[in-house]
Formats: C-alpha cells, sequence, structure tokens
C-alpha cells in the first residue's frame, strides 16, 4: 500500500527527552473509542462497590508485620482471595516479607497475588516463588504502571549503573489454585484490562498504589476478600482506605480493623458460594455485565 | 616537485595543532607518526603532507627548536614519544617577536578537597542533600548522552490535532475521481500525489492549513460511500482487510515529506566536529571517520551453523521462534534446543538483547542465565495502532489483554565500553507485520556499542537487514558476507562438509 514515515519516538527521546509514552493518544483514557467496554467497567465497578466491606485499615509495625498476620491465620483462619504486598516505592524489602508471611495459609484457593518489584528484584523473586514457595504462585501476568512525566511523584529513582533510563513499576499477578478462564465467569473475568497502565494527570493526590491497578484486580477477580500489605512506612502522607480492602501497614489513615466484626461484614455483604465445603465470598455479577464481557471463542 | 622545506612561519600551525591536540601523544592514537600526519593534515588548511613528507617537517621544526620534540621507534614504526612545550613556547615567541610570558597554573585541587569536607561538615546538610548528590548521572553518563542527542538521524513531526485542517485535506488529497483516474488498481494516492493535490488546490484553503499541511503529521479521515460516521473508528484501522467495504472509518497518515538531504548534511558536520574532538569514549577511536560496514547475512539454520564461524560480538539481539504451541510459517525451535545453543561462543562480553512473550519471558530469562548474562533489564515495547493509540480489546493475553511485548536485556561482563542510560526502557511505536518488532531497538542498541561495534541479529528476516549488522537465521533470502574473516571461514565449513 502507501509509504507511511513514522516518527521515531525513542530518537526523539533522546533528543528532546520528551518521554515516548506522552504520544500514547490514549493514555489518559485507555477505552476511548469502545463504548461497550466502558459501559461493563462502570457494571462491573457498581457490583465491587455493591458487594463492598467498608474500608478498613490495620496500622502495625513493621516489626510486628509477619506477628500479627500469623495471629490472623492461627487464631481466626483468616483468608484473603486477592492479596497485594508492596507498592510503588523503593527499597521496600517486599522480598524479605515474601520469605516470613505465611502466605499459603493466608491465600486461599484459588486466589490472587500481587506483588509489586522492580526490574532489579525480577530474578530473586522467581528463586523466593520458586523455593520458598513451591512453585504454587503461578506468574501470570507482568503489569507495569508508567508515571508519565518525569515530575510525577511516581516517576522512578534513577540508578545509573543500568542500561536503560527507567521508567517502569512491575506488578506481577500470580495465581494459585485452579481457575478456568472459560468455565469459571463466578470467579475470574478475564480480559476486561490490559497489562499496562498509566499514571492518569487527574490524579493529584499521593497514594502508593495507583486506583487503576487495583481496579484491575477488582475486574478480574470477583472474589471479596482483598488484603494490600505495605510493610514499610513510606514517609510520605498516610496510606489512603479503600472500599472492600482491608490495608495492613505501618502509616495507614486508620485503625479500624478487626478480625471478627470483618467476618461478620464479609458475611452479610458477600455472595456466599459453598464448593467442596469450602465457602466462597463472592461479588455477585449481573446478565448485562455476562453479555459484555470478553469471552473466549466458542463460547 | 615536492615540498622538502618550511620556513620558520610554516611550522607555526604545527605548534598551535600541538597545544590544541596535546591528546596525540596519548592512546588511542600513542603519537604514532602515520596517526599524527592525518589529524595534522585535517586541521591546517594547506596541501596534506605525505608521511615521508611530514617526517622531513618534523625534521626540520627540530632543527629550529632545539628538539623539542621526542622519537621513539617501535614495532608500531616512528612515533613522537615527549613534546617539550617550554621549546614550543619559545620558538612560537622567536618567530612572532613576542616576549614569552611565564605563567604558573594554580592547582585547584585543595580548593576542591576543603570544600567538599567543609559540605560533609556542615551539621544542616540533610540526609536527602547527600543522596541528592549521589544520585547525579556521572559525567561520562551526562557527555555521551549529549553525543547521541547531536546525532539523532531524523526529523519528528509533530500530529495536527485540529480536525478541520483533516477534513480540509482528506476532500483535497483524497478525491475520487482524481485517484482512480492515475492509477484503477490503488485505493490510495501516494504521499507525493497528496503534494501535488494540496499545491494544485491551494487557492481552495488557508494559508494556515497549507503551512500546517507541510509541517505536521495529519489523519486523513477516509470517507467512503459506503463508511458509517455514527460507528465511529474501525478497530482495525490501516490494518483492515476488508477497507473497501468496511463501514467502520479509516484513515490516511499524510506526512510531510522530508528533505534527507539536508539532515545529512547536518549529520556530517556533527561528525566531523566530533571527529575533530575526538570525542569518542565507549565508541571505537575511528568512529566517525570509518565507513558503516554494509550489512551482512546467512542463511543457515542457526542450530546447525558453527558459531566460530562468526566471531565476537558486542551487540545480539534475538527474537527467538518460541515454542508458544503456535503453527508458524517458519517451524519453531524447542525450547531445549534455544537452551542448548552455544551462544557462549557469541561473546567475550557486551549486551544480549532477547524478545520473549507471555509465556516465554520465564524460559528467556532463564535462557540468558544459561547463556552467563544477568539481566540488566526489561524493555518494554508499547504497541501502537494507526492513530497512536495502545491495544486493548481483543483477547491479546490469557487472563488479561496485552498491550506491550517484552525485551529481555542481559549484559555479560563488565565492559567499560558501553554506554549507558541514553535511552528509556520504553519503546512506543506502531505494530507492523506479525512478530515484526519495532526498528527503534537497532539506533537504541548503536548508541550503545556505537555504530562500527560487531552486532549480530540471530533468526532474523530479510527486514532486519541493515548496514553494520550481520542477520543469520533461515528466514533471509541468500548469503553475503563481506569480512574477510568470516568468509574465509565460512569457506572452509562449506567445503568440509
Amino acid at each position: 500500500m502507501f509509504k507511511k514515515i513514522e516518527n521515531n519516538f525513542a530518537n526523539h527521546y533522546v533528543e528532546t527527552q520528551e518521554l515516548p509514552s506522552g504520544f500514547v493518544t490514549n493514555s489518559s483514557d485507555l477505552i476511548k473509542g469502545y463504548p461497550k467496554l466502558q459501559t461493563l467497567k462502570e457494571l462491573k465497578a457498581k457490583q465491587t462497590e455493591k458487594y463492598a466491606v467498608k474500608a478498613l485499615g490495620c496500622r502495625v509495625k513493621t516489626r510486628d508485620l509477619v506477628q500479627t498476620v500469623n495471629r490472623w491465620t492461627e487464631e481466626f483462619k483468616l483468608q484473603f482471595d486477592v492479596i497485594m504486598i508492596g507498592c510503588m516505592a523503593n527499597n521496600q524489602r517486599v522480598l524479605k516479607f515474601l520469605k516470613e508471611l505465611p502466605l499459603l495459609k493466608l491465600c486461599s484457593k484459588p486466589g490472587f497475588l500481587f506483588i509489586w518489584t522492580t526490574v532489579d528484584e525480577i530474578e530473586s523473586l522467581t528463586t523466593i516463588l520458586n523455593q520458598n514457595y513451591g512453585k504454587k504462585f503461578r506468574r501470570s501476568e507482568e503489569l507495569v504502571f508508567l508515571p508519565v512525566n518525569k515530575n510525577s511523584i511516581f516517576y522512578p529513582q534513577q540508578d545509573y549503573s543500568r542500561l536503560f533510563e527507567n521508567q517502569q513499576w512491575n506488578c506481577w499477578m500470580c495465581i494459585t489454585g485452579t481457575v478456568r478462564r472459560s468455565n469459571d465467569q463466578h470467579l475470574i473475568h478475564c480480559n476486561i484490562d490490559t497489562d499496562l497502565q498509566f499514571e492518569n494527570e487527574s490524579l493529584v493526590s499521593y497514594n502508593a498504589v495507583p486506583n487503576s491497578v487495583y481496579k484491575i484486580a477488582e475486574n478480574f477477580s470477583n472474589f471479596n476478600r482483598r488484603l494490600h500489605i505495605i510493610p514499610y512506612e513510606l514517609g510520605k502522607t498516610p496510606i489512603k482506605l479503600r472500599h472492600g480492602w482491608v490495608i495492613l501497614s505501618p502509616d495507614v489513615l486508620l485503625n479500624n480493623f478487626n478480625p471478627l466484626d470483618y467476618e461478620t461484614q464479609l458475611q452479610s455483604k458477600s455472595l456466599i458460594n459453598y464448593k467442596n465445603n469450602q465457602v466462597q465470598y463472592l461479588v455477585g455479577q449481573t446478565k448485562e455485565i455476562e453479555d459484555l464481557r470478553p469471552k473466549s471463542p466458542g463460547k | 616537485m615536492t615540498k622538502d622545506f618550511w620556513h620558520a612561519e610554516e611550522y607555526m600551525i604545527f605548534i598551535e595543532f600541538l597545544k590544541t591536540y596535546d591528546s596525540v601523544l596519548r592512546d588511542p592514537r600513542g603519537g604514532k607518526l602515520q596517526n599524527v600526519v592525518i589529524l595534522f593534515n585535517t586541521y591546517s588548511d594547506q596541501p596534506p603532507l605525505t608521511l615521508e613528507q611530514f617526517e622531513l617537517y618534523l625534521d626540520g621544526f627540530n632543527s629550529i627548536s632545539d628538539n623539542a620534540i621526542e622519537f621513539k621507534k617501535d614495532v608500531w614504526g616512528q612515533r613522537i614519544h615527549f613534546v617539550d612545550t617550554d621549546k614550543l613556547e619559545l620558538v612560537k615567541a622567536r618567530v612572532s617577536g613576542v616576549a614569552t610570558k611565564w605563567t604558573v597554573k594554580k592547582v585547584e585541587l585543595e580548593d576542591n578537597l576543603s570544600n567538599l569536607i567543609e559540605f560533609l561538615d556542615t551539621e544542616d546538610n540533610s540526609y536527602e542533600e547527600i543522596i541528592n548528590l549521589i544520585n547525579q548521572p556521572t559525567a561520562k553518563i551526562v557527555l555521551s548522552k549529549t553525543r547521541s542527542k547531536l546525532m539523532v538521524p531524523q526529523p519528528f513531526f509533530e500530529v495536527c490535532t485540529d480536525p478541520q485542517h483533516c477534513k480540509v485535506l482528506s476532500r483535497v488529497c483524497l478525491s475520487r475521481t482524481e485517484i482512480s483516474s492515475n492509477n484503477p488498481k490503488q485505493i490510495f494516492p501516494s504521499i507525493d500525489e497528496c503534494y501535488i493535490s494540496i499545491d494544485n488546490n491551494r487557492h481552495l484553503f488557508s494559508k494556515g492549513i497549507y503551512g500546517c499541511s507541510k509541517s505536521k503529521i495529519h489523519h486523513l479521515p477516509i470517507i467512503n460511500t459506503h463508511t458509517e460516521l455514527n460507528l465511529g473508528d474501525c478497530s482495525y484501522l490501516d490494518t483492515c482487510h476488508k477497507m473497501k467495504s468496511c463501514r467502520y472509518l479509516h484513515y490516511f497518515t499524510l506526512s510531510p515529506s522530508i528533505t534527507p538531504i539536508d539532515r545529512a548534511e547536518e549529520l556530517q558536520k556533527v561528525r566531523k566536529a566530533l571527529y575533530e574532538q575526538e570525542f569518542t569514549l565507549g565508541y571505537c577511536f575511528s568512529e566517525f571517520c570509518k565507513e558503516i560496514l554494509p550489512p551482512q547475512w546467512i542463511n543457515c539454520d542457526v542450530r546447525k551453523l558453527p558459531f566460530k564461524v562468526l566471531g565476537k560480538f558486542s551487540a545480539i539481539v534475538s527474537d527467538p521462534a518460541w515454542d508458544i504451541h503456535m503453527s508458524l510459517p517458519y517451524g519453531t525451535c524447542s525450547d531445549a534446543e534455544l537452551m542448548e545453543l552455544p551462544m557462549h561462543e557469541l561473546q567475550d562480553e557486551g549486551i544480549m538483547l532477547l524478545w520473549v512473550t507471555g509465556r516465554s519471558i520465564e524460559i528467556g530469562r532463564k535462557a540468558l542465565r544459561k547463556w552467563g548474562y544477568t539481566i540488566k533489564d526489561e524493555v518494554i515495547w508499547i504497541k501502537l495502532n494507526q492513530l497512536k493509540r495502545t491495544i486493548v480489546t481483543g483477547r491479546t493475553g490469557h487472563w488479561l489483554n496485552h498491550s506491550k511485548e517484552h525485551l529481555l536485556v542481559g549484559l555479560k561482563g563488565n565492559p567499560s565500553w558501553i554506554n549507558n542510560m541514553i535511552d528509556i526502557n520504553t519503546i512506543v511505536s506502531n505494530t507492523r507485520e506479525t512478530s515484526r518488532k519495532p526498528d527503534e531497538v537497532y539506533d537504541m542498541v548503536e548508541r550503545i556499542v556505537g555504530v562500527h561495534a560487531r552486532k549480530l541479529e540471530i533468526f532474523g528476516r530479510d527486514h532486519n537487514i541493515r548496514p553494520g549488522w550481520m542477520t543469520i537465521g533461515n528466514q533471509v533470502t541468500g548469503t553475503s558476507i563481506v569480512e574477510e574473516e568470516v568468509l574465509y571461514k565460512y569457506h572452509e565449513i562449506n567445503n568440509i562438509n
């Protein structure tokens, strides 16, 4: 067909220091031009909100964190379906905590882990998941979050021994247990979000994790018990709470979590499903969502 | 008759030269006469001297300057060993008739040291300030960034977002009658034809639009009789197979015509300046005067070619046909076969860039480790469509949709010649044919290792062939080898077999 001369954004970056990602025309609204997907996401958000337990925070000093989680799993048999660990900050030493946390007990099956990491730690992370957890958590997706400009509070600190300047925050999604993408539509909804998120310019206040990544977890998993562990103080503004999530951190805004109350709330809020003597706390879905969501071929 | 005698005034240029290029005595030139004469000839505007003439010239200079230049002879031939700068000053003063001013350079080292100690001693220096100081880029990074900035090979065009411009230009360029009359088979005019239409019809629209059409990129809506505007954009856009009947909206990208000659001349000037200033840190010392090797390629089964034929490389790019349970036209290699490739023979130190997709990321990381690399970075390629939007639909991944692909970057050894931190670890570029990767990678690699470093692409195809690169794989057409040594070894292998 016709010949096109393409702009080379890599060269343009070298010439002007303008980030290539700035030329992505839908970065502020990824689903621009897809009205059905837009509606689907709104409906999903509504369901998540409807079934969500109130926003909970558990403020615990870093050194007591592992002990607290151990008490949860042993005394209260507490489990979560979605567990996010870490956030967008350097030197969080997430790996150290991964080794110490009783994740196999804390995470239900099926269950989903979201681990924030950096490129330098990817190899150690692989080793820990394979050795400490016997490959029970399978790395399934590698999410990348991109701050859109260099003045952003999210823009990563540069390490000048690297080969390239770094713009990325990595978040690994791991799955434990069995979920089938074609038959388990009550448990998971696939292909709603993408593995790449951009910082939204309208996001003014600082939060440790972008809302878009919380949303990926909420849209993908229809389970209702969600936990976010930020093991270290960030020395910035306190961590904000989020509806439907328990946030465990030394500097979370509120300290209002109590395992027994949580259990009660879950019972009243969630859609309860019994499967092989196991209780599943789910977010109810609607027919409209089922009609709109992307499906595997032949379904 | 060649010149063999020079007047005293004619040595002034040589004194200036020695003062400007006091580095000629050091590596890599090492004061070798054959190197010095080349540099001197470019420096002086006079007719170039041959090596023999230059020796006579230096003899003459020594006779008037009381042997200011000392020579040494070794296996590389005659070389300048020492230059007595005081004697240079004396000769200069004699010839120009000006009294010599002797100055002593003040050593500022102690001052700097005391400044640093003072800084560290001050109590109100917060921890952050010191961290900030440590986190500054090194001078090498700053310099190589600047150099790369000067050498960016192509112009950049903004995209015009004014819908009125696009509409008007669409009417002018894509009017059906004109296109069909020229070539009935062609659906769209060429860029040149568009600009002819724009020039012919410039009285029909404002000067602003005319100027904009020449300086910015426009996406012209293609409005056919079957187009239904309320349906919105086609999700395939320019890759739509049914463009002749598709009812969704498509676009024609009108890019301004570039003038490559201007750019080439500009670059030539930059290269000359860099050459004269010997700004070659991290590159080979003849970086800016050497011709780039023509493209080379070998059609072969990568698993069977003895890698010792190829020699060593500074950078390797590879897009292996990972066995991801898909039937691809080129037949995939099994993971085991890929891991078994004797990659360790190809590099003593250097970088390897390995394309991986979803399921093969883990295998790729494992392979790099096995081949003796540490994974230094992961570059992502953000895949865009014609309108520079990311790909967000179409079940492109198993659990989530994939808008990006990963390029693993491995480093072997600890090469001092790496120019790091020039590029960023996100590539933003349009998708093209299936599995074709963005060309941005080549420029990025060349900025790291230099254009003359030996570079290899494994599992390449015809569109990957390019100057300065060796491309191997069973998808390239034929074989073309320029480097003598590789050619010799290649023939040797083929004769034995």
